[in-house]
């Protein structure tokens, strides 16, 4: 079919019910995974401006771009941005959200409804949050400890803890409807291991959202009372303990950055299996690490919090814990180069995403070795280091494996196919903008620059240059991809029901699949099964 | 003449499946309310053990009688919503309604009992932030004591006041014929919740109302 | 669709819990005033513990009934634990470290 012909294929979820209202109250979940696709990419551009006046002000030692005060804004809305209105969204209520039924062979979620508040509720919390950086911004940093937020700051916090508040419930709606519906809708067949991994992947990720996120939502609550009524149980002058507040916040953002690498994981491998046409190795072992980083994840909240005041057992504790999860992701690594070994593997963009990932979360997940250990936490906390670390693992790994998965899944949504050569050149400068934008910052760390630091010592320059330079091909390399997949929404080629020659049944329907996702029962087979021809 | 079955949704095959599905997804929706609160109940926990003497004092300024009387009325509504879902199922619709207009009626003493200690609390200066005015080496703790209170009862007189709500609601629909022996899931979650509610303030009585009795 | 009959916790059964809560409540209101030390607070939480179970197992039982619920359940009071647990490691065992001056 030639793309004139190739018009939006009739009978599919994107055909009929044109109109905005018929968007606004959708409950198909492949509808909703769009509108959360618009929310997120608009969150992601707003963070990222904020980075951008970051590293612009970061190119001289003086900062002479910003002035502290709102340096110190700038670092809060990026974080706070690219945390909960971006990363921990971004793959379970985009890919998550389409893909889910479609690989469990399910019509819809277990609780449509539900889908469609959980996306009103993000862009609910969202409002909040571009309210607050219209009324002035906070200055807090992302982690609003107390009492700097509860006493101190002249900043809109409490505009900024409901929008998270808010969106936070979002999450856990997701998270539940995700666990019903793994739990009560798979086909006929479709027993727990023929399940993808990307779909234990969500499995996993919905365990920590609908476990963690509460525990935010009342430490958040706790923050604007005692905000508000100026007196609680944070406060040192009652023999409050601020790092009550710590705990209680940790005991969430540390999953929390789970939630963000667990969905890119199962996105790894999906793609990996499908472009070395081989089974993942050890598929068991993959769903019980998935599981184990899910319920050990809980348990490391203190490594935040080595020079914070904590005591020494406490030190003790939660860095042997720490070492101790990070097996499951060693074992996660292993598995997916295991995959690759004796494959045919091919290079699309999509491949070249996901390795990119593997890599790049490998080195993150390194240094966060090293911070677990308390010797070298002490002159590594809250240096570049860390920020390096975790850009690592979020920015290299969680959103490379992100647009890998847009990229193996557009033709599926949209029916269209992007231009290959402009997406692996994306690709691959991703991958360059993106070293250039963070290793130097492990070196900065090292050497003692401190972060959230608007201004720095005349030796770290160079490598803060770099960094800058770094972060402008990591945004064109960003810029790229909206580009070409929006021009391949009216130019792509068609791309039919299985372009990759993938298993899954998500591959059994058409491209794009129909309102109900089949029009025939999807044969369920043994999970990557590439040994056999394609269904 | 009973309520005809649940309409069932494209999504799932079978009512069985509808049913399970909605049943799951209520208790997963109660164990993120366990966390929701456990937050409050963790920071009691601390502040407690750091200062046993102060809260031990504050709990003295509570009202020990109205507190009993409330756990006793929750205790209640709790049974009385489990015999109105008993009654739903055996299609006795009129108890059903009168079970279910009395839960709501119970909930709705809890808080205006409530409401009455708030009250006193208030004319004793006992309100962190609002007006408080204690005095003596515990006052401190006593007043981290009393934030951990009226958040605590607070968050769950919010769930109290939704949970009235929600059997009103119920006893209504139910007089008009919704639910019956085949259609009655609505109703269960709603007992669920409420169930849960009053979990809640079983632990929230001993911690708030019961420490340093005796002494 | 056959109209199977909804099973039904009998009545009796649920009074009589009722009843045991009532006690349990007025056994922990009497015990408080009582002078038992550290055992007030242990006996009063082990019988909210107990009052718990009652409701859970009894009131609740329709839809506990699947071993899935009671798991989700009980990863609720665990992840609570968890978070009670190793937040007080660090709140008792911190060593003031007085300053040096």
């Amino acid at each position: 079919m030639s793309a004139a012909e190739a018009a939006v294929l009739p009978g599919s979820f994107l055909a009929g019910g044109h109109t905005l209202r018929e968007w606004l109250i959708t409950r198909d979940h492949k509808r909703i995974a769009i509108l959360y696709g618009l929310g997120i990419t608009f969150f992601f551009f707003l963070g990222g401006a904020a980075a951008t006046l970051i590293r612009l002000n970061l190119i001289t030692p003086e900062g002479a771009l910003l002035q502290a005060a709102t340096y110190n804004k700038a670092f809060t809305f990026h974080g706070v941005v690219m945390v909960w209105f971006f990363l921990i969204p971004s793959i379970p209520t985009t890919l998550g959200n389409f893909l889910l039924p479609l690989m469990i062979g399910a019509r819809d979620v277990a609780f449509p409804r539900l889908n469609l508040l959980s996306w009103y509720l993000y862009i609910g919390g969202g409002v909040f949050a571009v309210a607050a950086l219209l009324a002035g911004g906070v200055d807090t940093g992302w982690t609003f400890y107390a009492p700097f937020s509860t006493m101190f700051s002249n900043s809109h916090v409490f505009l900024v803890v409901i929008a998270v508040f808010v969106s936070g419930f979002s999450t856990i709606l997701t998270g539940l409807n995700f666990i019903v519906t793994i739990h009560c809708l798979r086909a006929p067949g479709m027993s727990w291991f023929r399940l993808p991994l990307f779909v234990w992947a969500m499995y996993a990720v919905s365990l920590v959202m609908v476990l963690a996120t509460p525990v935010l939502a009342m430490t958040l609550a706790l923050i604007g009372l005692e905000r508000g009524l100026g007196v609680g149980i944070f406060d040192p002058a009652l023999g409050g303990d601020p790092l009550l507040f710590q705990h209680l916040f940790w005991f969430y953002s540390h999953p929390a950055v789970y939630i963000m690498i667990l969905p890119a994981m199962g996105v790894a491998s999906e793609i990996i299996s499908c472009f070395a046409r081989r089974r993942v190795f050890g598929y068991r072992f993959m769903t019980y690490s998935m599981l184990a980083i899910a319920v050990i994840g809980f348990l490391v909240w203190g490594h935040h919090m080595f020079v914070a005041g904590q005591s020494m057992y406490a030190t003790l504790v939660f860095s042997l814990l720490s070492f101790v999860v990070a097996v499951p992701s060693a074992i996660k690594v292993f598995n997916w180069t295991a995959t690759l070994r004796k494959g045919e593997i091919s290079f699309e963009s999509p491949m070249l995403y996901a390795l990119g990932f593997v890599g790049l979360f490998m080195l993150g997940g390194l240094t966060g070795l090293m911070l677990a250990a308390p010797a070298l936490d002490m002159p590594l906390h809250d240096t570049y280091f860390v920020i390096a670390h975790f850009h690592y693992v979020m920015v290299g790994g969680s959103v490379m494996a992100y647009l890998g998965g847009i990229h193996y899944w557009w033709p599926k949504l949209t029916g269209r196919r992007y231009p290959e050569s402009w997406a692996r050149f994306a690709a691959i400068l991703m991958f360059f903008g993106f070293n250039l934008t963070f290793f130097p910052q492990y070196l900065l760390g090292y050497e003692g620059m401190p972060r959230r630091y608007h201004a720095y010592a005349p030796q770290f320059q160079v490598l803060n240059v770099l960094s800058s330079g770094g972060a402008s091909i990591l945004a064109v390399s960003y810029l790229l991809p909206i580009a070409y997949l929006l021009w391949s929404l009216r130019y792509g080629r068609a791309a039919g029901d299985n372009p990759w020659q993938a298993r899954g049944l998500e591959w059994q329907t058409t491209s794009p699949p129909p309102t109900e996702n089949f029009r025939r029962p999807p044969r369920v087979r043994e999970v990557y099964d590439y040994a056999e021809p394609a269904p | 003449m009973s309520a005809a079955p649940a309409l069932l949704e494209e999504q799932f095959d079978d009512p069985v499946q509808q049913r399970e599905a909605a049943t799951l997804g209520m208790w997963v929706f109660l164990a993120t309310e366990i966390l929701f609160f456990g937050v409050l109940f963790a920071s009691y926990t601390v502040c407690r053990v750091l200062y046993p003497q102060g809260f031990a004092a504050a709990s003295r300024r509570t009202d020990m009688l109205l507190g009993t009387l409330e756990t006793a009325v929750l205790l209640t509504s709790s049974a009385l919503v489990a015999l109105a879902l008993r009654a739903i199922k055996l299609d006795e619709r009129r108890s059903a309604v009168l079970l279910l207009a009395g839960t709501a009626a119970l909930g709705a003493s809890f808080l205006i009992m409530h409401g009455f200690e708030y009250y006193s609390e208030y004319t004793e200066h006992l309100v962190p932030g609002v007006d408080f005015l204690q005095h003596g080496p515990q006052a401190h703790a006593v007043e981290l004591f009393f934030c951990l209170y009226y958040f605590i009862t607070g968050f769950h007189s919010l769930h109290v006041l939704i949970g009235v709500a929600i059997m009103t609601v119920l006893s209504a629909r139910t007089a008009g014929g919704s639910f019956g022996p085949q259609r009655y899931t609505t109703c269960e979650l709603a007992a669920l919740y409420w169930h849960l509610v009053d979990i809640v303030w079983i632990f929230v009585y001993p911690l708030i109302y019961l420490v340093g009795r005796a002494a | 669709m056959s109209a199977r009959a909804p099973h039904v916790v009998p009545l009796r059964r649920l009074l009589w819990v009722l009843a045991a809560l009532l006690a349990l409540l007025a056994a922990s209101a009497g015990s408080a005033l009582l002078r038992l030390g550290p055992w007030n607070t242990v006996l009063n939480l082990g019988i909210s513990v107990t009052k718990t179970l009652l409701v859970m197992a009894v009131f609740m039982h329709e839809t506990e009934a699947r071993a899935l619920t009671r798991l989700v359940s009980a990863l609720g009071f665990i992840w609570l634990g968890m978070l009670v647990a190793l937040t007080l490691l660090d709140e008792l065992t911190r060593a003031a470290t007085p300053a040096p001056w």
